[in-house]
């Protein structure tokens, strides 16, 4: 069965290709989010897999909703994939439980390297 | 009348590309200044050609802009303009943490400018299969008229203004700029046509 996937980000072109550097049979599980609060009113909601979550979002941005999946125990594999790409936000969010850090623009081979690399594909 | 009208999937697309241009100068700025930079969401907008002398021209004693030209392939080119509220001006000589005989203030100011253009300007050709080269960056005098001036010195003619309003927070102080990217109409229709081949790839 394939996962129940979130993608939040505020560029519709950024989910795009996000979006289809995935599996197509995930295409069928899979929400998108255009800011932090729909991100986790989603993830409240419903019981997402994998999340891949921007961090420059008007309103609440990715750091944002790192914490409230912590401060609301939710389970799920978060892949930050962001344009703000210095060393200490990389740390930061790995310390807030992202399982990867990944530069844009996504590259699909490097999405799909590091899905494998966690065991999710 | 405006060349640069834009559908929202454009505007979309423009707004990821500077994003994702903007985050890349971000770090560099960072790594300059040694400390961690917190960027917003850069807002974009078109600026009519009358509209942006009068404004700056305006506020010309309490402004600093510092200009640089730049070149691409298939008729990119332009002027960035890096325009400083005078007061954070003031500020980027304690961000820089230089000793006050180093390098002087308008240096200063230079080198971050350029810092942040060049790269901005790269990163953002790299993702429409361009390449830069850059004129010298250039502190324009705080004497009134001087960009009216110095945009009449140009060597090309622009019919086109995007103005990228930064809004940078370094440590315990926040500074904003805006670059102001002033374009030939040519490369209008050129970044255009680059969007649009983007677009279809979706």
């Amino acid at each position: 069965m394939s996962p129940a996937v979130l993608i939040c980000d505020d560029s519709n072109m950024a989910r795009k290709q996000v979006l289809r550097s995935l599996p197509e049979s995930w295409h069928d599980n899979l929400q998108t989010a255009t800011n932090g609060v729909e991100a986790l009113t989603i993830l409240r909601a419903s019981n997402i897999d994998i999340l891949f979550l921007d961090l420059t979002m008007p309103g609440i941005d990715g750091v944002g909703v790192l914490q409230g999946i912590q401060k609301l125990n939710i389970e799920c594999s978060v892949f930050v994939i962001s344009a703000d790409i210095q060393p200490e936000m990389q740390s930061k969010v790995l310390a807030l439980g992202a399982k990867a850090f990944l530069q844009k623009p996504i590259k699909a081979e490097r999405l799909t390297q590091e899905l494998q690399q966690h065991g999710l594909l | 009348m405006n060349a640069f009208h834009l559908t929202e999937d454009q505007q979309d697309c423009l707004q990821e590309l500077i994003n994702v241009a903007m985050g890349q100068a971000s770090d560099q700025l960072a790594r300059y200044l040694d400390t961690f930079v917190y960027l917003k969401v850069p807002s974009i907008e078109s600026i009519s050609t009358s509209s942006l002398t009068q404004t700056l021209d305006d506020k010309e004693s309490a402004v600093a802009i510092v200009s640089q030209g730049f070149f691409g392939y298939e008729g990119i080119r332009g002027e960035a303009l890096l325009v400083y509220q005078d007061e954070d001006s003031g500020r980027i000589a304690d961000l820089l943490g230089y000793e006050p005989d180093e390098l002087s203030h308008d240096e200063q100011l230079i080198d971050i400018s350029s810092i942040l253009t060049t790269t901005f300007l790269n990163v953002f050709a790299s993702q429409i299969d361009n390449q830069m080269s850059y004129n010298a960056p250039k502190l324009l005098p705080s004497a009134q008229n001087s960009l009216s001036e110095h945009l009449q010195q140009m060597t090309f003619s622009w019919d086109f203004a995007l103005k990228v309003n930064i809004n940078y927070q370094v440590t315990d102080y926040s500074f904003n700029c805006n670059m102001i990217l002033l374009i030939p109409e040519t490369a209008i229709m050129n970044i255009k046509k680059v969007i649009d081949r983007i677009l279809e790839d979706f």
